[in-house]
C-alpha cells in the first residue's frame, strides 16, 4: 500500500443466485428473517473473498443485506418510516418507495453488526456504509415535515449517530453515498449541511459518492462538501470530469471510477492504465484512489470479478511505471 | 370547472392485486409471449385505469399511457432518425429515460398513437384527451448527432409531430395535448418553441392544450398565452411562483391548474382544494379552470394515485357548491 493509489470498490455487490432467491422467499414468508440472515452472511464472506483475492486494498461489505440503499434504513426506522406501493423507476423496474410518517429519531445500530462480521473476516480495512441524509429525504415521500430542510437535517441526526456507532466500532473509512445530491443545484447547500452534520466530529475518513447528476454545474459545491474524499465516475463519461479538477487545485482525496457498471463490456487494462494516467495528471498519487464508477450491483458476478481484476492489474501497471512497488 | 389529469397513471398496481403488465414485459422479454399477447395485457391494463379514472370521478381522462416506457422514447422509437441509448435522469426526479439519439434525418412514418387513442376513446365512458410529447422537450431531453443545433431539430421535430397531430384529429381526438416540461428549464428557447408550435399546430380545429411541469413561467408570461393552444397546464406544486405570475396579467385562456401534488402521497385535505380552486378563480373564472395533478401521476403507487384523483374530485365538487 506504499505511495498511493489505493484500490477500493463503490459499496454494493452483485448477489449470488442464491441470495436473491432467498430474499424472494422471504418476502413470500417461506423462510426465516435468521435462514435469510445466514445467506447474507455467507454471501458477505465470499464478497470480502473475492476482494482480497482480486487484491483490492479498501473493501466493502458488498451490502448483501441491502435490497435498496434508502428502503433498507427507512425499514429499520420504524417509528417515523414506512415502506410505500411500488413506484416505477425506469422501464421494466420498480422499487417500493418509503414514506416519512413521523419525526425522524435514531432507534438503534442498523449497520454495526454487518460491518462488525465483515471486518472480522479481513485484516484490511472495510468500509461503512451509509445512505446520505439529502438521498434518504429525496427519495421518500413525506408525509410528515413538508418541509425538505428540517427533514434533511433531522435524517442527518440519524445518520450521524449511526456514523458514530460505526466510527466507535473501528471503522476506519465511512461513506456516506448522495447520489441524489446533484439533482437540484439550488439544494447543494442542503445537501453540504446535511452532510456536515453527519460527518462531524468523526475518527474515520469520510468519504461521499456522488453520480448521476449535472456535475459540472454543482463542481464547485461539490468539491466543497464536507468530507475528506469525493468518490466520482470518470470512465463512463470518457474522464472527461477529470478536466475539472485541472482547473482548480483540489486539496481532499479523489476516487476516481475507472471501468463502467453500467456497461457488460470488460475494459482493457491499456484502456484503464490510460484512465489513470489521466487521473494522475491532476491528483498526485497519495491522494488519488482507484475504484469502479459505481456499486456493482447491476454486474454478473463474473463481469464485477473481471472488471475487478483488470482495474488491479492497471493499478499495478501504473505503480510500477512510477517506481512505487 | 372540469377535473382531468396530466398523463400517465401507474402501470402495476399493488398486492394483492397481479402486476400483470410487469409480468407480461418479463415474459416478453425472455421470448415466452409473442407481441400480440403483450399487446392484450396492454388492453386489459389501459381498461384497468381507464376505469379507476372513471371511478375516482374525473371528467376528461387518458389512456393513463400504459404503454409508453417514458415519454420521449414511445414515439422516438416509431420514428426515423433516432436511436435509443442509455439511461438518464428524467429532471430532478428518481426516474429514469433511455436517452434518444438523434443519428439521421427525423421522420414520421406512421401514426404512433392513434390506435392507442381509438381503443381507449371507445372503452371509456367519458371523453379521453389525446397526448403529444412536443417538439421542444423531444428535442432537448435528445442527444443531437445529427442536426447543426438544437433548433433545426426542434423545427424538423414540429415539421413531423404535426403528422401526428393531424392523424390524432382524423381519429376524432377532441382535445390534444402537448406537452412540453423542458421549456422551464431554458426559458431563453421560447422563441423557438413559439415557431416550433406555431407551426405544428396551424389550423387545428382540435381544442389543443400545452402542459408543463416541475417549474414555473417566469419570464415567459404573458407570452405563453400567444401560443396557439386553448388551454395552458401549470404545476403549483413545483412552482408556486406561477400564483403570482398569473395574477400579474388577466389570464385570456383556460387554465389547467395543477395543484395536487402528483409526487407525495400525502393527500390534499378537501378544505385545502377549495381554497386552491378558489384562489385561482381570482384570476381565472371557474368556467374556464381544468383542475388536475401537478404532473404525471407515475411518481406514485397506483393506489395512492387513485387516492389523489378521487380527493380531486371531492375538492373541486364541493368547490363548485362554495364558489357557485
Amino acid at each position: 500500500m506504499s505511495g498511493g493509489l489505493l484500490t477500493t470498490s463503490v459499496g454494493s455487490f452483485p448477489k449470488p443466485d442464491y441470495l436473491a432467491q432467498a430474499r424472494n422467499e422471504f418476502s413470500l414468508k417461506r423462510i426465516s428473517r435468521q435462514e435469510l440472515a445466514e445467506l447474507e452472511r455467507k454471501a458477505t464472506a465470499e464478497v470480502i473473498r473475492l476482494q482480497e483475492d482480486v487484491g483490492l486494498d479498501i473493501l466493502v461489505h458488498g451490502e448483501m443485506e441491502r435490497g435498496d440503499m434508502v428502503a433498507y434504513f427507512a425499514e429499520q426506522l420504524t417509528e417515523s418510516m414506512a415502506i410505500g406501493g411500488l413506484v416505477r423507476s425506469y422501464g421494466n423496474r420498480y422499487y417500493r418507495k418509503p414514506i416519512i410518517t413521523g419525526k425522524l429519531r435514531w432507534q438503534g445500530p442498523m449497520t454495526v453488526e454487518m460491518w462488525r462480521y465483515a471486518q472480522s473476516l479481513t485484516d484490511k480495512p472495510v468500509k461503512g456504509m451509509l445512505t446520505g441524509p439529502y438521498t434518504m429525504v429525496d427519495w421518500s415521500f413525506d408525509e410528515y415535515y413538508g418541509d425538505r430542510v428540517q427533514a434533511v437535517l433531522d435524517m442527518a441526526a440519524v445518520m450521524h449517530k449511526e456514523a458514530a456507532e460505526l466510527d466507535k466500532a473501528g471503522a476506519r473509512y465511512i461513506q456516506v453515498d448522495e447520489p441524489a445530491a446533484s439533482t437540484r443545484l439550488d439544494e447543494m447547500d442542503l445537501v453540504s449541511q446535511g452532510l456536515s452534520i453527519v460527518t462531524q466530529g468523526l475518527q474515520a475518513k469520510t468519504i461521499t459518492h456522488i453520480c448521476y447528476g449535472d456535475f459540472a454545474r454543482a463542481f464547485q459545491q461539490i468539491v466543497n462538501l464536507p468530507v475528506d474524499q469525493l468518490d466520482i465516475e470518470t470512465a463512463n463519461s470518457g474522464y472527461d470530469l477529470l478536466e475539472l479538477f485541472r482547473r482548480d487545485r483540489f486539496g481532499k482525496e479523489l476516487a476516481m471510477g475507472v471501468v463502467d457498471v453500467h456497461n457488460r463490456r470488460i475494459e482493457t487494462v491499456e484502456e484503464v492504465v490510460a484512465g489513470i494516467r489521466r487521473g494522475l495528471e491532476v491528483m498526485p498519487p497519495q491522494r488519488l484512489y482507484i475504484d469502479p464508477d459505481c456499486g456493482l450491483k447491476t454486474r454478473t458476478w463474473d463481469e464485477a470479478e473481471a472488471k475487478l481484476r483488470v482495474m488491479v492489474q492497471a493499478v499495478r501497471q501504473v505503480r510500477r511505471e512510477l517506481g512505487m512497488d | 370547472m372540469l377535473t382531468t389529469v396530466v398523463g400517465n397513471y401507474p402501470k402495476i398496481p399493488n398486492r394483492p392485486r397481479p402486476p400483470k403488465l410487469r409480468a407480461a414485459i418479463s415474459r416478453f422479454e425472455r421470448g415466452e409471449i409473442g407481441a400480440d399477447e403483450l399487446r392484450r395485457v396492454e388492453d386489459e391494463v389501459t381498461l384497468e385505469v381507464i376505469q379507476e379514472q372513471v371511478e375516482a370521478g374525473v371528467d376528461i381522462i387518458t389512456d393513463g399511457q400504459i404503454r409508453w416506457e417514458d415519454d420521449q422514447t414511445y414515439l422516438a422509437r416509431r420514428m426515423d432518425g433516432f436511436s435509443i441509448d442509455g439511461l438518464i435522469r428524467y429532471f430532478d426526479t428518481n426516474t429514469y429515460y433511455r436517452q434518444p439519439l438523434v443519428e439521421g434525418p427525423v421522420r414520421w412514418r406512421e401514426p404512433v398513437l392513434v390506435a392507442d387513442y381509438e381503443f381507449a376513446a371507445k372503452q371509456s365512458p367519458v371523453p379521453v384527451k389525446a397526448l403529444v410529447t412536443g417538439p421542444y422537450t423531444l428535442a432537448a431531453l435528445s442527444a443531437n448527432h445529427h442536426y447543426g443545433s438544437l433548433r433545426e431539430l426542434v423545427l424538423a421535430l414540429a415539421v413531423e409531430l404535426r403528422n401526428e397531430v393531424l392523424a390524432l384529429e382524423r381519429a376524432g381526438a377532441r382535445i390534444i395535448q402537448v406537452n412540453e416540461p423542458a421549456i422551464l428549464q431554458q426559458k431563453e428557447d421560447f422563441p423557438l418553441l413559439r415557431q416550433a408550435l406555431e407551426g405544428m399546430m396551424d389550423g387545428l380545429r382540435a381544442e389543443a392544450h400545452l402542459y408543463t411541469w416541475f417549474g414555473d413561467i417566469r419570464g415567459l408570461y404573458p407570452q405563453i398565452l400567444e401560443l396557439p393552444f386553448a388551454a395552458i397546464g401549470l404545476d403549483f406544486v413545483k412552482g408556486p411562483a406561477n400564483w403570482d405570475v398569473i395574477a400579474r396579467q388577466p389570464f385570456t385562456k383556460k387554465l389547467g391548474l395543477g395543484v395536487i401534488d402528483a409526487r407525495n402521497t400525502k393527500l390534499e385535505a378537501v378544505e385545502e382544494i377549495v381554497d386552491l380552486v378558489r384562489r385561482a378563480s381570482a384570476v381565472v373564472t371557474p368556467d374556464m379552470l381544468y383542475v388536475n395533478p401537478s404532473c404525471g401521476l407515475e411518481y406514485l403507487p397506483r393506489e395512492a394515485a387513485q387516492a389523489k384523483l378521487t380527493r380531486m374530485v371531492e375538492g373541486v365538487r364541493r368547490a363548485r357548491e362554495v364558489l357557485a
